[in-house]
């Protein structure tokens, strides 16, 4: 076993510019012997040569000559949308409804797992100091927790915060904790999926299209900014004018319509497949730990740690997992050129 | 752009407008700017040195040798890399040969790369020469006007080697750096004999750039500073931790060399 691959690696990437990549064939097939691929030697040639090992796939390594910049991939990215700009709270995962699609598998039988008032002042506290701009707070539906408006409170006293809901709980004790909460600090999305019962009742349920219409009336007349979301399913999100039309005459402004396809998780059997290569991350917090996205913030396999704590250090590993994952789609853009 | 001293360089990879983009950035608004041209071959560079066109050609060892011959030794070294000082040969053979000194590569094959190669075989010709060795040589001219710079043929030297069509290999350190020193390839390779250092590639100029030009550039040259991150990466790239002033004596044995085995001046 002579690991003459590695004269080809010395040739091929020398060969090619700093931050591109090549794929070589560093197997060892030796006459008369099985081929066999020693990992260990192929990282550590990467490791003395200064450069960045992408993949080992079978018998083929796919090297970057010199080092991936992390900071590099990230700048990539609309300002908005660099991991951890924004940091999702998943408070509580019960919920008044039962939708059918509910990427959080969220319903009245659904185990609270709520994250809890100490939990969530301490996030957002070190959230503010971890370059975090934007709290969003969301469920199962959070207005079943007796201490919501401390939690809607606790955030927004460090960052602008988005109280996420299906606003049909907006009465009684729950629409005073409402209006404890910071009007100019707190923006309520509400989710609503159609202009007309039809569509909405078919996966929430009977009657809560107009339960939440009411809802979305009563935050508005509170003077809180409502956002409005829709999930519709993929092939649905191209004729929107309608709804667009319907949101308008609520008064609710264009920017604060938001129309998201269909994610094929949790309860839901169809949808958009995700999964950590494909999705950017906007890090997200539960009782249970760290995600990498809300959409799938009850799946093991976007579970990033179990560790909450410091917030920073979680926010820097989705930073590091998303900087590989680019770093390798950019790769494998190259080994599948069009011409 | 009419007064930036202009530096040629020969183009053998594509990290090349890299690093002299970079170097180029780096005395952008100070005392000596600079720009650069990029040469397919060494023999163009320093035709584009004799004639004027570059006031200061990055060279290798055997083109500061012919550019001395040229100019009838008026010409000098500027600056060098710190791993320009110190540049060795090293002949390989397959493991297990147990072959100890250049008397045991006696009448032995020889892969030997690019005839225009200074480490990998105009020097090893010269080393065994001195040592009273007499081989066989199977020439391996993979990326002949560039002086070896590829380290392609003495790659294709190793495989020789490894494929019995040799029996050792004369290469630069620095491909048996980038090979691990044959830790990272177990069985394949064990050093017969290392040379002694000898210098590599320095900045070549002429008379006619005289020191109110060129000595701001080479104090601006030597302050690159490997701990301050805008310039580690240029010199990760071209190889160095430090610039130096150059060591002329590191010239010597190639000096014999050239003379001994007849290099013409062109190539």
């Amino acid at each position: 076993m002579s690991h003459r691959w590695v004269l080809d690696l010395v040739e091929r990437v020398g060969a090619v510019a700093a931050g591109a990549t090549v794929t070589v064939a560093v197997a060892d097939t030796e006459a008369g012997s099985e081929t066999d691929v020693d990992a260990d030697a192929v990282a550590e040639w990467c490791r003395r040569t200064g450069n960045q090992l992408v993949e080992l796939r079978g018998t083929l390594a796919t090297v970057r000559r010199g080092r991936a910049d992390p900071l590099a991939e990230l700048a990539g990215l609309p300002a908005g949308q660099r991991p951890g700009t924004r940091l999702w709270l998943y408070t509580n995962f019960d919920c008044n409804l039962a939708c059918d699609y509910c990427c959080a598998r969220s319903s009245p039988h659904a185990d609270r797992r709520a994250l809890g008032l100490d939990r969530v002042r301490r996030l957002a506290a070190e959230a503010a100091g971890a370059g975090v701009t934007e709290l969003l707070l969301t469920g199962g539906e959070p207005f079943l927790l007796p201490d919501i408006d401390e939690l809607a409170n606790a955030c927004t006293a460090q960052l602008p915060t988005t109280l996420l809901t299906n606003g049909m709980l907006l009465r009684g004790r729950r629409l005073d904790a409402l209006r404890r909460m910071d009007r100019a600090r707190l923006a309520v999305q509400i989710s609503l999926d159609s202009p007309t019962p039809e569509l909405h009742d078919r996966h929430r349920g009977s009657g809560s299209w107009s339960r939440t219409l009411a809802g979305i009336r009563t935050a508005a007349e509170e003077g809180f900014r409502v956002r409005v979301a829709a999930t519709l399913p993929v092939g649905l999100t191209s004729d929107v004018e309608p709804f667009h039309a319907f949101l308008d005459s609520l008064g609710i402004a264009r920017a604060d319509q938001i129309i998201r396809p269909l994610a094929h998780r949790g309860a839901a059997d169809h949808g958009l497949t995700l999964t950590l290569e494909s999705l950017v991350p906007e890090v997200t917090v539960t009782a249970d730990g760290v995600y990498w996205h809300p959409v799938s913030a009850d799946h093991d396999d976007h579970l990033v740690t179990t560790t909450l704590f410091p917030l920073a250090s979680a926010i820097a590993e989705v930073r590091r997992l998303f900087a590989e994952h680019r770093a390798r789609a950019t790769a494998a853009a190259q080994w599948f050129p069009c011409a | 752009m009419q007064t930036h001293l202009l530096v040629g360089a020969v183009a053998y990879t594509p990290n090349v407008v890299t690093v002299w983009e970079g170097i180029r950035d780096y005395f952008a608004g100070g005392p000596a700017e600079m720009d650069f041209v990029l040469f397919s071959n060494y023999q163009r560079q320093v035709d584009a040195l004799l004639d004027g066109t570059i006031d200061i050609a990055w060279n290798t060892n055997l083109a500061w040798v012919r550019t001395v011959a040229r100019t009838e030794g008026k010409c000098r070294a500027l600056a060098m890399r710190d791993t320009d000082t110190v540049f060795r040969t090293i002949f390989v053979a397959r493991a297990g040969s147990a072959w100890e000194g250049l008397a045991a590569l006696r009448g032995k094959r020889i892969a030997l790369g690019s005839r225009d190669s200074a480490q990998a075989a105009i020097l090893p010709v010269h080393f065994l020469r001195r040592a009273g060795v007499d081989a066989e040589y199977l020439r391996i001219d993979s990326d002949v006007g560039k002086h070896g710079d590829t380290g392609r043929s003495e790659l294709d030297a190793l495989r020789a080697v490894l494929d019995e069509r040799a029996d050792a290999a004369a290469i630069g350190i620095g491909t048996w750096e980038a090979i691990g020193r044959g830790e990272l390839m177990p069985g394949a390779f064990e050093v017969v004999w290392t040379s002694p250092v000898y210098s590599h590639c320095n900045f070549t100029a002429l008379p006619a750039l005289d020191d109110e030009r060129a000595a701001p550039w080479v104090d601006q040259l030597l302050a690159m500073d490997w701990d301050n991150p805008a310039h580690r990466p240029i010199l990760e790239l071209e190889g160095l931790r430090r610039w130096v002033p150059p060591q002329l004596d590191g010239y010597a044995s190639l000096f014999d060399a050239v003379r001994e085995q007849g290099i013409a001046e062109h190539w």
